[in-house]
C-alpha cells in the first residue's frame, strides 16, 4: 500500500470519524432537545388536564350547589323537614333536576342518609347513603372523586354534595358527572395525544376498565406495567409504549393518579403523546445530516485524495530517487522545494546520492589501483619464479663461458633446455592471464546438467583414484527428471572442472566428494563438497577474488573464473565451509536465464556472497 | 287511602259546591261528544282481525262493547254490529274512531250523541289533556294518578285487580326453583314498591288473588325479609346468575324490576334486569308465548295480570292459563269449585312451586273531566259503562 493510499485512508479515518461523532452529537442534542421540548408539552397538557379536572370539579360543585338553592329544592327540604313527611312523591324528581343540569348523577338523601330519589339508579329509593351524613364541611370539602355503585356496575364519578338544612334536619343534594368516556372526549387535547383512563375498579388490573373517548382501549394489556406501579405507589410517572418496531408508533405516557376521599386510588388518568411527529422530525432531521455527512465525506474524500497527493509528491518523488539509486543510477536527484522537513529530507538525499557518487568514484580508483596492485604482485610473483632460474642458466652460460670453455657446449645444451623450460612456463602463465582477460561470452543452447555432471566426473576417475595419493570417493546425486536449462556446455564443463579440482586440492589427504543436482523455483542447483581441510572466514570471503589463492602453485584464477561464468548464466553461486569438515559450493541456475546479456548492477547483484563459517 | 278519602272529599266537595248550579240540570241530559283517549292503537275493529298485543286487545275489546250487544260465554262480544250503543261513524286505523249513539239500542239510546276515541296518545299527553279539559275520559297509569291529582285531574280508581307478578321461565330452572322464587319473593321490598313507584295506588301482592276477592291473600306473606332470603340463597349451589326480563315499552315494568334487582343484590341474590322487546303487556284476555321470554334468554319476566272477573275461582283458572305458557305449571290444580278452600289450595300450590312472585297489586285508573256525569267505576273484568255516562255540558268550548 502506498504512502498516499496510507495517508489518504487516515485523512478519511479521521473524517469519518470527524462526521460521525458530529452526526451523533447533532442527533443526540436533537433528541434531547425534542425530549426537553416533549416533556415541557406533555407537563403543560398534564397541567392544562389538571385546570380542566378542576374547572370540572368546580362546575359540578356549583350545579349541586345550584340545585340545593333552587326553590324546588328548598321546598322539598321544607316539606321532609315535617312530621311524617310523604318522601315518596319526590321519588322521580332527581331524574328530571339532574338532566337539566346535566349531571350524569344526582341524588337527594334526607337527613338520616335514606335515598328519597335517585336520578341514575331511580330504584335505590329508601337505601342508605349514609358517608354523606358524616360530619363534613360539605361545601369546603368541594367536589372530589368517588366510586359508585350503579346498574351497570361499579363507576367512578366526580362527585359534590349540598346540604340544605331546614330546622335540625338536612337535605342532601348529592352530584356529579361520571368519569368515563364522555368526560375524555370533552377534554381538548391537541392533536397526536390523547387521554386515556384507567378505572380503578377492581382488585386487578382489567383490560375492560381502561377507556378512551371513543371506548375500551385496544391492546390495554400494555399499560398493566404502568397501571399495576400506580396502583402500589400512585404517584406520578412518565413511560413510554412502544407499540409496534417502529419507533414512530411509540407514545409516552404520563401517569397521573386520581384518589378519592380517603386517598384510595379510583382512577389513572394517562396522557399519552405520541411519538410519531417528533420520530418523524428527528429521523427528517438524521436523514439532513446524513445527506449533509455524505456530501461532506465525498468532499472530503476528494480533497483527501488531493491533500495526500499534494504532500506525498516530494515523498513519492524522494521514493523514486530512492529506487533509481538502488538501481544503480547515483547521479539521482531530486528537485526540492521548500525549506520545510520532506525540503530538508530531499537536500540530504541529493547530498547522500553525491556522497555515493563520489565515494564509488573512490572506491572504484581505490579498488583499481589495488587490483593492479594485486595483478603487479601476482604477475611479479608469477614471473619471479621463472626468472629466477632463467638468471641463474644464463650466468652459469657466462661462467661455462669464461671459466670451462670445454664443458661450454655440454652446459649450454643443459641450459637451453632450461631456458626453453621456463620460458614454456612463463607462457604458460601468461596464457592463463589470457584466458581469464578473454573469457568469452555464453552462447546459450538446452543442457542437461546432469550429463555434464558425468562427463566432468569421468574425465577425472583417473586422478581420483591415482596410485601415489589417497584416493578420492566421487558420490554423485543426481536428480531425476531434472529439466534441461539454457546455458553454455563448455562454460559449465569448464566450471565444474574447476570445482572439482578446487576441492581435489582441498583434500590431499583424500576423501568424499560429494555432487548433487536438484530442481528448486525455477532454477537448477548444483551443489558439490568435500570432506577437506575447510577455509577459514577470511578465505571464504576472498575466495572469489581474482588471482586469490591459498596454494603455494595456484593463480587464484580457478574460482573466479566459476563466479564469471556462473555470473554470465545469471546464477548465483555461495561457499559454506567449516575448517577440518570440508567445504561447499552451492551453484544456482536458472532454467531461462532472463537477461543473457545481464547488466553490470544485476550482476552486482547476482555476485552476492553468501558466507557462513 | 288516605289519597282515596282525600279524593272522595275533594268530589263530595265538587259535587255539593257546584249542586246549586246544576241543581236544574241534575237530570241527566243527552248529546254531547265524549272524548276519549286511550294509549293502545287499534288497526282493525274486524273481530275476526287478531290483536297484536294485550293492549290493543284491551282497546278492541273497549270498542266491541260499544259496537255489540250480545256477550258470548267465552267473555268476548258477538252479534252483529251496530247491536250495541254505539256505532262506527267514522275510522281512521290506528288513529281515530268515531262512534256515534245508536238510536235503536235495546235498553235505550246512550246520553252522548257521539264517543270519539283517539288511539296511541301517550300517558302524559292523555293526562295533560284531561288537565286542560282536551279530553273527557282516558285511562291513567297507576303510578300516575297521585300526580294527575294533584295536577286537578278528576280521578276514579278501581279496586286493586290488576297483578304485576315476577313469573320465572320454568324451562330455564332446574330443581332449585323453588327456593330460588322463595328467596326472590323474601328479597322484594313491596312495600316500598307500592309507596313509591305506584305512588300508594296498590297494594302488595303476597299471593295470586287479591284480599277484597279471595279474603284469604293475608295468608301469603308480603314483607321483605332480606336475612331469610340470603340464607336461602346461600344455600343454593351453584348460585345461579338470574336475569330479569321486563317489557321494554313498559316504565312501572322497568322500575319495578330495577327495584327488584337493588333488592335482591341487597341479599346477596345476582340478578340484573334486562329490557324485553316491545311486543306488548300481558293481559288476561292474550296469554304471552314461552318462547318469547326465551328468545332473549331471560330466567324470569315481569308479568301483569288483569283479573277477568271478581270471581276467585274465574280469575285463578284464567291466571293459570295465561301463566302455564310461561311458568310451566301445567300440573297445577284447576280449582273445581267456588268454594274458598278449593280457591286457596290452588293458590297455595301454585305459590309452593316458587315460579310465581306476585309483587303488587294495582286498580284501574281513570281520568275524567268535570262534565263528565254518573261514571261508574267498572268491576274486574266489565267494559267501560259508557252507554250510562252523560256530559255535563253538552259543548266543552
Amino acid at each position: 500500500m502506498t504512502f498516499r493510499s496510507k495517508l489518504f485512508i487516515n485523512f478519511m479515518l479521521a473524517l469519518l470519524l470527524s462526521v460521525g461523532l458530529v452526526t451523533a452529537g447533532v442527533t443526540v442534542a436533537t433528541r434531547r432537545a425534542f425530549d426537553e421540548l416533549n416533556r415541557q408539552h406533555t407537563d403543560a397538557l398534564v397541567e392544562q388536564f389538571q385546570r380542566e379536572y378542576d374547572r370540572r370539579g368546580h362546575e359540578v360543585l356549583n350545579r349541586v350547589q345550584g340545585i340545593a338553592e333552587a326553590e324546588p329544592t328548598v321546598r322539598m327540604a321544607i316539606d321532609l323537614s315535617r312530621p311524617n313527611a310523604d318522601i315518596s312523591v319526590y321519588v322521580n324528581d332527581a331524574r328530571g333536576v339532574a338532566q337539566s343540569h346535566q349531571l350524569d348523577f344526582l341524588d337527594f338523601v334526607g337527613t338520616d342518609g335514606s335515598i328519597i330519589s335517585s336520578a341514575e339508579w331511580s330504584a335505590r329509593f329508601g337505601y342508605k347513603m349514609e358517608w354523606v351524613t358524616q360530619k363534613e364541611d360539605w361545601a369546603a370539602r368541594g367536589s372530589f372523586l368517588m366510586k359508585l355503585d350503579t346498574q351497570e356496575g361499579p363507576a367512578v364519578a366526580l362527585m359534590a354534595v349540598a346540604a340544605v338544612r331546614v330546622g335540625d334536619k338536612d337535605l342532601y343534594v348529592v352530584g356529579g358527572q361520571r368519569l368515563g368516556k364522555e368526560f375524555l372526549a370533552s377534554l381538548v387535547l391537541p392533536e397526536n395525544m390523547r387521554a386515556v383512563l384507567y378505572l380503578n375498579l377492581d382488585p386487578a388490573f382489567q383490560p375492560a376498565n381502561l377507556i378512551d373517548n371513543t371506548g375500551p382501549v385496544v391492546e390495554a394489556e400494555r399499560f398493566e406495567p404502568i397501571i399495576e406501579r400506580e396502583r402500589a405507589h400512585p404517584g406520578s410517572l412518565t413511560e413510554k409504549i412502544n407499540w409496534t418496531f417502529d419507533a414512530a408508533s411509540a407514545e409516552i405516557f404520563h401517569a397521573i393518579p386520581k384518589l378519592g376521599r380517603q386517598n384510595e386510588l379510583l382512577a389513572v388518568l394517562l396522557i399519552g403523546n405520541s411519538q410519531r411527529t417528533v420520530v418523524t422530525l428527528e429521523r427528517h432531521i438524521l436523514w439532513l445530516a446524513i445527506g449533509v455527512a455524505a456530501i461532506g465525506i465525498l468532499f472530503g474524500l476528494f480533497l483527501s485524495w488531493w491533500a495526500a497527493a499534494r504532500v506525498t509528491l516530494p515523498v513519492r518523488r524522494l521514493a523514486a530517487g530512492a529506487r533509481e539509486v538502488s538501481d544503480g543510477n547515483w547521479n539521482t536527484r531530486v528537485a526540492v522545494r521548500g525549506n520545510d522537513e520532506i525540503g530538508q529530507l530531499a537536500q540530504s538525499f541529493n547530498r547522500m546520492t553525491q556522497e555515493l557518487v563520489d565515494q564509488r568514484e573512490r572506491l572504484i580508483q581505490s579498488e583499481r589501483v589495488a587490483a593492479w596492485r594485486e595483478v603487479a604482485r601476482r604477475l611479479a610473483h608469477e614471473l619471479k619464479n621463472p626468472l629466477f632460474p632463467l638468471q641463474t642458466t644464463v650466468e652459469n652460460l657466462q661462467r661455462a663461458s669464461t671459466q670451462n670453455p670445454d664443458q661450454f657446449e655440454e652446459v649450454f645444451r643443459e641450459s637451453t633446455g632450461i631456458l626453453l623450460a621456463e620460458i614454456e612456463n612463463l607462457k604458460t602463465i601468461v596464457g592463463r592471464f589470457s584466458d581469464f582477460a578473454k573469457m568469452p561470452q555464453p552462447e546459450l543452447g538446452s543442457v542437461d546438467l546432469n550429463d555434464i555432471v558425468r562427463n566432468v566426473v569421468k574425465l577425472f576417475e583417473a586422478q581420483f583414484s591415482a596410485v601415489g595419493r589417497p584416493p578420492i570417493t566421487p558420490e554423485l546425486h543426481l536428480g531425476e527428471n531434472l529439466p534441461t536449462i539454457q546455458a553454455d556446455t563448455t562454460l559449465l564443463h569448464r566450471a565444474i572442472e574447476n570445482l572439482i579440482l578446487n576441492a581435489m586440492d582441498a583434500m590431499p589427504a583424500g576423501g568424499i566428494l560429494m555432487m548433487r543436482t536438484t530442481q528448486n523455483d525455477g532454477n537448477v542447483d548444483f551443489e558439490i563438497s568435500d570432506t577437506g581441510v575447510g577455509l577459514t572466514r577470511e578465505e571464504a570471503d576472498r575466495i572469489f577474488t581474482p588471482y586469490y589463492t591459498t596454494k603455494q602453485h595456484g593463480t587464484g584464477l580457478g574460482l573466479a573464473i566459476v563466479q564469471a561464468i556462473v555470473a554470465d548464466h545469471s546464477g548465483r553461486i555461495s561457499v559454506e565451509s567449516e575448517m577440518g569438515v570440508g567445504t561447499a559450493f552451492h551453484v544456482e541456475l536458472p532454467i531461462k536465464p532472463p537477461h543473457p546479456q545481464a547488466t553490470p548492477v544485476v550482476v552486482e547483484e547476482i555476485h552476492e556472497k553468501k558466507v557462513e563459517v | 287511602m288516605k289519597l282515596r278519602l282525600c279524593l272522595c272529599l275533594v268530589t263530595i266537595s265538587v259535587v255539593l259546591a257546584g249542586a246549586a248550579p246544576l241543581r236544574p240540570a241534575r237530570r241527566p241530559h243527552y248529546g254531547g261528544t265524549l272524548r276519549i283517549e286511550i294509549g293502545a292503537t287499534v288497526r282493525s275493529l274486524d273481530p275476526t282481525v287478531e290483536a297484536a298485543n294485550p293492549e290493543e286487545a284491551d282497546a278492541k275489546s273497549e270498542m266491541d262493547a260499544l259496537l255489540y250487544d250480545q256477550r258470548s260465554e267465552d267473555g268476548t262480544f258477538a252479534g252483529i254490529a251496530g247491536s250495541g250503543p254505539f256505532r262506527v261513524s267514522s275510522w281512521e286505523a290506528g288513529k281515530r274512531a268515531t262512534f256515534a249513539a245508536n238510536q235503536d239500542y235495546r235498553e235505550g239510546r246512550p246520553f252522548v250523541d257521539s264517543i270519539e276515541i283517539q288511539l296511541g296518545r301517550p300517558a302524559h299527553d292523555r293526562v295533560v289533556d284531561l288537565e286542560l279539559s282536551k279530553a273527557d275520559f282516558a285511562p291513567i297509569p297507576a303510578e300516575q294518578a297521585r300526580q294527575a291529582a294533584d295536577r286537578g285531574v278528576r280521578i276514579s280508581i278501581s279496586q286493586p285487580n290488576e297483578l304485576l307478578a315476577l313469573v320465572f321461565v320454568g324451562s330455564r330452572l332446574g330443581k332449585e326453583s323453588t327456593r330460588i322464587g322463595e328467596a326472590i319473593a323474601r328479597c322484594i321490598d313491596r312495600a316500598a314498591i307500592v309507596n313509591f313507584i305506584l305512588q300508594k295506588e296498590g297494594e302488595p301482592a303476597g299471593g295470586l288473588l287479591p284480599q277484597w276477592s279471595s279474603g284469604t291473600a293475608f295468608l301469603f306473606p308480603t314483607e321483605m325479609d332480606a336475612h331469610t332470603a340470603k340464607e336461602i340463597w346461600s344455600q343454593i349451589s351453584p348460585s345461579p346468575k338470574l336475569v330479569l326480563g321486563y317489557d321494554l315499552a313498559d316504565t312501572l315494568e322497568q322500575s319495578v324490576a330495577e327495584r327488584i334487582v337493588v333488592n335482591a343484590r341487597e341479599a346477596g341474590i345476582s340478578l340484573v334486569s334486562r329490557a324485553m322487546p316491545a311486543t306488548g303487556k300481558a293481559s288476561s284476555a292474550q296469554a304471552a308465548g314461552p318462547t318469547r321470554g326465551n328468545a332473549i334468554h331471560v330466567d324470569a319476566r315481569l308479568v301483569r295480570l288483569r283479573m277477568p272477573s271478581p270471581l276467585p275461582r274465574l280469575a285463578l283458572t284464567a291466571f293459570i292459563n295465561r301463566l302455564e305458557p310461561i311458568a310451566g305449571i301445567a300440573d297445577s290444580p284447576v280449582p273445581e269449585s267456588g268454594s274458598p278452600e278449593d280457591v286457596y289450595y290452588c293458590e297455595r300450590s301454585i305459590m309452593n312451586s316458587g315460579l310465581v312472585v306476585p309483587v303488587v297489586w294495582m286498580p284501574q285508573v281513570y281520568g275524567l273531566s268535570a262534565r263528565v256525569r254518573d261514571w261508574k267505576q267498572p268491576a274486574a273484568g266489565e267494559s267501560w259503562p259508557l252507554a250510562d255516562v252523560w256530559l255535563d255540558s253538552a259543548d266543552p268550548h
